[in-house]
């Protein structure tokens, strides 16, 4: 792994911020009220686990990257433990995971080796186990970078961060069923302005609009920080677009220009809402996005996230249920903001709180009294010494105060770094497993 | 076909207004008819439908009791097909596919071409309580209807486990404390357009369960099957 010096991390940030193009960044989709609204089951009451994919690091544990399970219901006496682990052999720089629409499985992309995972997570969810693997997602679709899981009715929409012909970032989506075979690829638009590139999707079905967002390329986001920033053209290659989708038709409707590279997408929640909000890194705002006066999609910026001049660097953010607040999580310092989202076209910091040395990931329960933080962002792009901790971090939210509820040390606990969460529940099982096996 | 389309979108204005009114006592099922799509879907023919799988092979019981190969209510027309279990009171659930598999009717009633091209097959999930006379009177009038609307069930669950395993349709019963099973069947609504050559082309749940979107797909499938779609 490579590592950095903060100075060095942070000089280079800056150097992206002034070519306005991205950098950094790998979060995603993470909880519970950003999940594809084609998925079953939420979890709106207490969740009993914690899925966190992990990435290998090696000499800590077996260097592989692997799910681990931890109990998060605090009714338990193992609340807060480590309670499962599964390794899937190797390191492919594990990211984001998602589950299918009957939140039976749970599929999990390398960024690396376009490896994907597929975890029952149904059969027995504190006991997730490895159901399938697909690994030739880039002989299959020329796609490589799996990112962004988003549950469609039956079916896995995967969007690719880049390309396997040269590794740049055009890419697109691949979507399979949910056995995990092909069935078809949706090329990210390259005319009318678009870039090429892919990083989130969302999906707001009562407008038949599919939201995709870019990043960068394979090339880019496995080259150390302190390298990449000395390639002029590289540092080029990155996306700056927003493409809202016809859903139905799977056809690019309009390319949106969001300079400085927007990641997560989240749709507010609230009945009647037709507008999503997402965090572009390298410039260090959040964007509206919803159809203006003429019904046309436009995007805006409506926010900034601390001092752009000092690169926060935004990652991921995670929406309240009824669309009226947002976390945003910044990785370079650290912090954890609140935003009040009341007035969408006027976000407004109303809390903020060093939840790490680093921090990625962010999810909160459905009721939003739950939040939980982690520490990866990529491999080479973590912190270097003592800033590397590697950590989930449980707090409670009163609406005022974060306050720690339990942490597990992922360096401590040899397990690697811990990247995307995602929530588990015991509070169904399958009807008509019994009988398949005899005892009904 | 165009007339036939044109056709179709004033008859699919008036969708969504009429309620069905059959006299069976379900009041959930015949709630107010699903609402309508926020948005024009895209015309019929314009887009592609994906061929997601092949419906599974499996048999069922039609309301006369009589063993049926579900391929024979899968293959040879365009299929829309849901799982459902008649007990099932949750407005967005099962209550859910029936209107709009009633709207579906109503299209086929007024779209020439449709009535004999379509068929709905409404297949229940709880073969313990759904035997076929339940079925008969969940079915109601539809049955009476002149539209091909097939209402079955399974012999067993040893027989409703390939299908539902086929189709990727989940059914669960929560869970009580200690891991019990508790309560009610639950589901995830799902409806399947299966096109005649017996391959899912679509699938619905509740969060995209539009009666206008549905049609125009049967009605893509049917221009794709006439060799008139205008999809690259």
């Amino acid at each position: 792994m490579a590592t950095f010096p903060r100075p060095l991390v942070l000089r280079a940030l800056l150097a992206l911020a002034l070519l306005v193009a991205p950098t950094a960044v790998g979060p995603a989709r993470a909880d519970e009220t950003c999940n594809s609204p084609y998925m079953a089951n939420l979890i709106k009451g207490q969740e009993d686990y914690l899925y966190v994919w992990t990435l290998g690091k090696a000499g800590v544990g077996d260097g592989s990257d692997k799910l681990v399970t931890i109990d998060a219901n605090p009714s338990s006496p193992r609340y807060g433990k480590v309670i499962h682990k599964v390794s899937v052999g190797g390191r492919g720089e594990a990211h984001h995971m998602g589950f299918t629409d009957d939140r039976r499985f749970l599929w999990a992309g390398g960024l690396d080796d376009s490896k994907i995972v597929v975890f029952d997570v149904g059969t027995d969810p504190a006991k997730p186990r490895i159901a399938r693997r697909i690994t030739d997602m880039p002989k299959r679709t020329g796609y490589v970078g799996p990112h962004t899981f988003y549950a469609l009715p039956g079916r896995m929409l995967v969007q690719g961060l880049s390309n396997a012909k040269d590794k740049g970032g055009v890419t697109g989506m691949a979507l399979y069923s949910n056995k995990g075979e092909l069935i078809t690829t949706y090329a990210m638009p390259t005319a009318d302005g678009g870039d090429g590139y892919g990083y989130d999707i969302a999906i707001n079905p009562q407008k038949n609009a599919l939201l995709t967002s870019s990043f960068t390329g394979w090339n880019n986001y496995m080259t150390s920080l302190g390298k990449l920033v000395q390639d002029a053209e590289a540092m080029k290659r990155f996306g700056g677009t927003m493409v809202v989708w016809d859903l139905k038709a799977m056809k690019p409707r309009k390319v949106l220009a969001v300079p400085g590279a927007p990641l997560e997408i989240r749709w507010s929640l609230k009945d009647g809402d037709t507008w999503a909000i997402t965090a572009a890194a390298l410039t260090s705002k959040l964007w509206l996005v919803r159809p203006g006066a003429s019904s046309e999609w436009e995007a805006k910026e409506v926010a900034t996230i601390g001092d752009p001049a000092k690169i926060p660097l935004p990652v991921d953010i995670s929406i309240r249920n009824d669309g009226t607040g947002l976390w945003v999580n910044t990785f370079m310092d650290g912090k954890t903001r609140y935003f009040d989202l009341t007035n969408p076209e006027q976000p407004r910091q109303t809390y903020e709180k060093v939840t790490g040395k680093q921090v990625n990931m962010i999810s909160q329960s459905w009721d939003g009294t739950r939040v939980y933080v982690s520490s990866s962002l990529l491999a080479s792009w973590d912190k270097a010494g003592a800033d590397d901790e590697q950590f989930v971090r449980a707090f409670k939210w009163d609406g005022k105060e974060l306050s720690p509820a339990f942490e597990v040390d992922f360096y401590r606990e040899k397990l690697g770094r811990a990247h995307h969460m995602k929530f588990g529940t015991r509070a169904a099982k399958a009807a008509y497993q019994a009988p398949l096996a005899g005892t009904r | 076909m165009r007339h036939r389309l044109a056709i179709g979108a004033w008859a699919l204005a008036g969708l969504a207004l009429a309620a069905p009114a059959f006299g069976h006592g379900d009041e959930a099922r015949d709630q107010a008819p699903p609402a309508r799509a926020d948005f024009v879907p895209p015309a019929p023919g314009t887009y592609t439908l994906q061929a997601i799988m092949r419906a599974p092979a499996g048999t069922v019981v039609d309301l006369d009791g009589r063993d049926r190969r579900l391929a024979e209510v899968t293959t040879g027309k365009i299929t829309l097909l849901s799982f459902v279990y008649t007990r099932c009171s949750d407005a967005w659930g099962c209550p859910l596919a029936y209107r709009v598999f009633d709207a579906v009717a109503t299209a086929m009633e007024r779209i020439p071409g449709l009535r004999s091209r379509v068929r709905l097959v409404t297949l229940s999930f709880d073969p313990r309580h759904d035997t076929p006379a339940v079925m008969r009177q969940y079915a109601g009038e539809q049955a009476a209807r002149g539209i091909d609307w097939r209402f079955l069930t399974t012999r067993s669950e040893r027989a409703l486990l390939p299908l539902l395993e086929g189709f990727g349709q989940d059914v669960q019963i929560p869970a009580a404390a200690g891991g019990a099973a508790a309560g009610p069947l639950t589901h995830l609504l799902k409806v399947f357009l299966i096109d005649p050559r017996g391959v899912v082309r679509e699938i619905y749940s509740t969060a995209y369960l539009y009666p206008e979107v549905v049609v125009a797909d049967i009605e893509t499938l049917g221009l794709e099957r006439a060799g008139r779609s205008t999809t690259p």
